[in-house]
């Protein structure tokens, strides 16, 4: 029954928690797609900073994945 | 691409699926390996702890396969600097050429985002990224989390234990699963085709009274209430512990132990040359360890105030946070700022942490799925990540760099 609880926990955590940077990478790719079609010659600077701005976007998915780990293996 | 190339991804791609997990569903599954079991401490490479501090407080000190693995890197990155440097030509060979055209491009890099304290930040960014990189790197090579030694199904009932008490809770002897190793001794690997190895303590094993854990003696088993009893004459028991017929004509020889057939039908066959337990592997992704990354953010902090105080003056930096002279607002603002200091180390922890951490789940999970052919998109994943995650470290550790060595009065 508790572990019921946590897995349902977890999977709420993770499921809420990637939301957020769902919506962030898609609003950050298709920005970026604009800028890219407006100076395609600044094509790697672009792509390197949409990568960097990527990578912090999924790190707020990676905590509530944390979260959710912690819930099954730990908590 | 051409129709071979096509062909071979295709077959690759039927073998690996027919091979795992999804394939051992049909009776197939010759490339599975089992899902290794997923801690999230880390765990001791020996049995006993090095140092026992006998302290609650500290706890004891134990040599963790982490730790090994990042010993490792050091090694590999003290060795490596120490051929570069030991022949420092005025024309480059190769090694040399090759480190030089890393620092300058890197150093550019460093320079785009901290301007003129580029140099001054380098040493310590650069550390980072390449302790970080190398870490996370090896951290996939084959060997890492699947060669070790196994830990008795005592051993494992008492952790369980442990982590019960914590939680005010009993072990449920169903819910700890154990693995079946081919074999004794100190080295052991789990060998592919062996999905089914698993079993669960309450088949074989029963606690007593006094909270000692004891094999259940051949012939008897452990009824719903945890009482032994003799297995009935002509009965045996099946794999969810069930009394069941032995078929007629059958010889009783054949049916080992408490509850096993030996006979390649059965799942969960244990034989006397097996062991069961739990793999605790001798290496391990140093930053999939919580203790690492944590290590690596406060050193960064400790040095980015250490840059800070020793630009501003004490005064000048404690300034930013302690802030009576602009009125009660910015007062506020300087609290916030404290907490501000505090999240990064969490988040810099965390980032790190959470995506090494998620990616050997990753890799244990596509292992079991998609075994030997179908992970190797996963593991180019996986590098790319582990260069991200060095990057991201090395390059806030610059951005928090020069934004806390700015005076508060410039922006």
């Amino acid at each position: 029954m508790e572990g019921d609880i946590k897995t349902i926990g977890a999977a709420i955590a993770i499921g809420l928690g990637a939301i957020g940077p769902g919506l962030a990478i898609g609003q950050l790719a298709g920005k970026a797609m604009e800028a890219l079609g407006r100076n395609p010659e600044a094509a790697g600077e672009i792509r390197q900073n949409m990568v960097l701005a990527l990578v912090f976007a999924e790190a707020i998915a990676i905590y509530a994945l944390v979260i959710a780990a912690l819930l099954i293996f730990v908590a | 691409m051409s129709r071979p190339v096509i062909l071979v991804v295709l077959i690759g791609i039927i073998v690996s699926i027919l091979g795992g997990a999804i394939g051992n569903a049909f009776g197939l599954g010759f490339l599975g390996s089992p899902i290794a079991h997923i801690q999230l401490p880390a765990e001791p490479v020996f049995p006993k702890p090095f140092i026992d501090t006998g302290s609650g407080l500290i706890g004891d000190i134990t040599i963790t396969n982490t730790m090994v693995a990042s010993w490792i890197t050091i090694v590999i990155l003290a060795a490596v600097t120490f051929t570069v440097n030991r022949k420092i030509r005025e024309v480059p060979g190769r090694i040399q050429g090759l480190a030089e055209v890393t620092f300058e491009f890197l150093l550019g890099l460093a320079r785009n985002i901290a301007g003129d304290n580029a140099r001054r930040f380098f040493p310590l960014a650069m550390t980072i990224f390449l302790f970080i990189l190398v870490n996370n790197w090896i951290g996939i090579l084959p060997g890492f989390g699947t060669i070790g030694w196994v830990e008795s199904p005592e051993k494992v009932v008492h952790h369980a234990e442990v982590k019960a008490e914590k939680d005010h809770g009993h072990v449920n002897l169903d819910t700890v699963h154990l693995q079946v190793f081919e074999g004794t001794g100190p080295i052991v690997l789990l060998p592919p085709g062996s999905i089914d190895n698993h079993m669960k303590v309450s088949q074989g094993y029963y606690l007593t009274d006094d909270g000692g854990l004891k094999d259940v003696p051949e012939g008897q088993y452990l009824d719903d209430h945890g009482h032994l009893k003799d297995i009935p004459e002509g009965q045996y028991l099946d794999d969810h512990g069930h009394l069941k017929d032995i078929p007629e004509g059958e010889n009783k020889e054949n049916w080992y132990g408490y509850e096993r057939k030996v006979s390649k039908e059965t799942p969960n066959l244990l034989i006397k040359s097996q062991t069961p337990g739990l793999l605790i592997p001798y290496l391990r992704s140093a930053n999939s360890d919580l203790n690492t990354p944590l290590a690596l953010a406060l050193v960064a902090m400790v040095m980015i105030h250490w840059w800070a105080f020793s630009t501003l003056g004490v005064f000048g930096h404690l300034g930013k946070f302690i802030n009576f002279k602009q009125g009660p607002i910015m007062f506020v603002v300087g609290i916030l700022e404290i907490i501000g200091e505090l999240a990064r180390i969490v988040s810099f922890t965390f980032r790190l942490f959470g995506n090494i951490f998620a990616g050997e789940m990753l890799l244990i999970v596509m292992a079991f799925l998609l075994p030997v052919i179908g992970i190797i998109p996963f593991l180019g994943m996986e590098l790319f990540v582990g260069f991200m995650q060095a990057t991201v470290f090395a390059v806030l550790t610059l951005l928090f760099g020069s934004m806390a060595v700015a005076s508060h009065d410039e922006h």
